[in-house]
Order: C-alpha cells, then sequence, then structure tokens
C-alpha cells in the first residue's frame, strides 16, 4: 500500500530521484565533527517552530512586549518550555555555527571547488548573529533595552557612517518604539528570508560539490 | 549469510532508528505546542458575582436597565468590561435578571414602555416582558442571569 502510493507519487512528483540525491549520497570517510553543520540545522528548523509560536503571543510595542512576554513565560501551558528552547537554541546557534566553521577550515573544506560554500557560510554566520542581536530586544526588559543601547552605540562610532548606522539601526536618536518595531520586523522577516534564500543556497552546493574526506597525516 | 544481506539489515536498523529519534523529537516539541496553542482557549472563564446596585432602585413591575462595568483580564491585558441587564420584580420580593443582548446577532435590545416590550433595533425582535420571544429573527428568549440579594444590593451571576 505505501510501496503502491509511493510509486503513485513518484510517478508524478520525481521524488525519490531528489530524496536519493539528497539523503542517499556517497559519502567520504569521516567523522563526528562532520555532523556540526547538520547540527546547525537541526537548531535552526528548531528555532524557526519555536519562533513561530512565540508570534502567537508576543507583541511588539512597548506597552505590550514585556508584558506578553511575561504571559507566555508563566500563563500559558508550556510556554517557559517554547521560549526557553528558543533562547538556549539562540546561544547554540551561534555556537554551533562557529565550531562548524572551525571544523570546515581545519580539515581545510573551503578549498576548491567549494570556496562559494565557505561564502554563503560566512553569510550564515553573519544571519546567525543578526538574529541574536535584533532577538535579544524583543523580550523589552532592562537587560534587552540596554544591551541594544550599548550594541546601537557601539555601531554608531564606526568611522565616517557610523552616526548614519546607528540612527538607522534605531530608526532615530533614541530607542523608542520604533526600534522594538523594526528589530522585530528585521527578526521575523528579513532575517528568515534571508536565512531560507542562503541555507538552500548552501545545501545545494555541499549535495552539488559533495563532501570532503576528512584529511590524513600524508595529505 | 551473504555480505549483501547484512548491509540491507543495518541500513534498516539505521533508519528506524532516525525514524524513531525523529518521532520523539517531533513529540517532545509537537505536544507542548499543542498545548500552548489551545492554551488559553481551554479556560474557562472564571464565574463570578458582579454587583448591579441598590434592589430599591427596580421599578415595580417595569423592566430597570442596571449596567455597571467589571475588570476583565484576557491575556496580560486587564480590561474594564460593561456588564448590563435588565431587572424585573413583579411583587419588590421576586427579581429576575434578563440579558439586553439580543439572542439573533448579539446587538442590545430597549424596553420600550408604552409597548411594554423588548425591541431589537437590528432587525426588529421583539420580545415579550419575561424575555419571550414575540416576533421577529430571535430563536430563542434572552438569557437569564442567577441572582441574589445581600443587604438590598443586587448582583447577578456572569457565566
Amino acid at each position: 500500500m505505501g510501496a503502491k502510493l509511493g510509486n503513485w507519487l513518484d510517478e508524478r512528483f520525481g521524488w525519490r530521484s531528489v530524496w536519493a540525491a539528497i539523503f542517499l549520497r556517497k559519502i567520504p570517510h569521516v567523522n563526528w565533527f562532520y555532523t556540526l553543520g547538520s547540527a546547525t540545522l537541526f537548531v535552526a528548523t528548531l528555532q524557526i517552530v519555536t519562533g513561530i509560536l512565540l508570534t502567537m503571543y508576543y507583541v511588539p510595542t512597548p506597552d505590550h512586549a514585556y508584558d506578553s512576554v511575561v504571559y507566555i513565560t508563566t500563563q500559558l501551558p508550556a510556554g517557559w518550555f517554547i521560549r526557553g528552547l528558543h533562547h538556549w537554541g539562540a546561544s547554540a546557534m551561534v555556537v554551533l555555527t562557529v565550531l562548524h566553521m572551525l571544523r570546515v577550515f581545519f580539515a581545510g573544506s573551503y578549498k576548491f571547488p567549494r570556496e562559494m560554500t565557505w561564502l554563503t557560510g560566512v553569510g550564515l554566520l553573519l544571519i546567525a548573529v543578526g538574529f541574536g542581536f535584533t532577538g535579544y530586544l524583543l523580550p523589552w526588559d532592562q537587560k534587552a533595552y540596554w544591551a541594544t543601547t550599548v550594541g546601537t552605540e557601539i555601531a554608531g562610532v564606526a568611522p565616517g557612517l557610523g552616526p548614519w548606522i546607528l540612527r538607522i539601526a534605531r530608526g532615530g536618536d533614541d530607542l523608542t518604539a520604533l526600534t522594538l518595531a523594526r528589530f522585530f520586523g528585521a527578526h521575523v522577516w528579513v532575517l528568515p528570508a534571508a536565512l531560507l534564500g542562503l541555507v538552500s543556497l548552501h545545501l545545494y552546493l555541499v549535495i552539488r560539490n559533495g563532501i570532503t574526506a576528512a584529511p590524513e597525516r600524508k595529505d | 549469510m551473504q555480505p549483501g544481506k547484512r548491509e540491507v539489515n543495518r541500513r534498516r536498523f539505521l533508519s528506524a532508528a532516525i525514524a524513531a529519534m525523529g518521532s520523539l523529537i517531533g513529540a517532545a516539541v509537537g505536544v507542548p505546542a499543542v498545548a500552548y496553542i489551545i492554551g488559553p482557549a481551554l479556560k474557562q472563564q472564571a464565574e463570578d458575582w458582579v454587583r448591579l446596585g441598590a434592589v430599591n432602585k427596580v421599578e415595580l413591575g417595569s423592566p430597570t436597565l442596571f449596567k455597571t462595568t467589571v475588570e476583565r483580564q484576557t491575556g496580560w491585558i486587564s480590561a474594564q468590561e460593561e456588564v448590563a441587564a435588565y431587572v424585573l420584580t413583579e411583587n419588590g420580593q421576586e427579581f429576575s435578571a434578563i440579558s439586553n443582548v439580543c439572542t439573533h446577532l448579539g446587538c442590545r435590545v430597549r424596553w420600550i414602555e408604552g409597548e411594554a416590550q423588548f425591541f431589537c433595533p437590528c432587525h426588529n425582535g421583539v420580545f415579550g416582558k419575561d424575555g419571550s420571544v414575540v416576533s421577529g429573527p430571535p430563536p430563542r428568549p434572552l438569557d437569564r442571569f442567577e441572582t441574589k440579594i445581600e443587604d438590598g444590593v443586587l448582583f447577578i451571576r456572569r457565566s
């Protein structure tokens, strides 16, 4: 029955060849460090799921943001769990991305023909950091407010364009409702769109070029 | 045992293990997610007694409108909500409280003294003094509140 349905769908979608290309591809002899990219992808998926759940209740305005976060954490069933996963997942994202990057670096996997995989990966690291920076403001508590004050102030001391970057990041001179709204917009629309695009490209390149074998002493 | 067969077994085992772990992780996120989404819907509205006003303000034999506001907590927002009821007594002893919300589509009904009927302006629903349907589209009589009197003050019970 299952095989019959699978055949029926395969005749129309050709999903078996796609499945084979993604999951049944040949890989060289590698070690557990080569799973760090998949681990990052897994946590990213978890962040998307828990993030979508959080937007069901979170409201990005100064008069509701903090209260809605408290409501999620203390009043909703499993709200503390969903928010906790998203909170710790954010740190895990950055840690795993960097570890994955170190593995690629020390294994020399960034070399021809995989330079673009590396470059898209650098883009993804920046996106992960961007998620962390914009998400940090959203609870709108003291820590969030002052961390973002300091963070945008740091951007402001860049030579030349600094003051402009600060004003654009904050939506004005001060940290206001505009800042919260644009950080939220960046966090749930701009960055996810960029993430999906770059992850797709990154994975396409991984599958297209295959992965490298772990280098041996004689290499 | 053939070498080929052994490989198939190992592959099957790993596939099953991955599927099992995937289901486990899916359930660990999915079950809390469902609870999280439907949580507020399952919460029962608190039934509470609402203070309407002094019982001696009720006119004998004619429905008297009482309005009051109650504090209501929705999510993290606490807001004022208006509660209104027509209170009727024929003998000054027994009181009945009738909701002023039309049972058709939720407009507010009004007591017309001259015709001794409740009238709904939206679709011409007409109710009798006791809240029963006289004419128009309403599917059932006006809702009634449970009442109680303490120290000359009238309370109704919201449910």
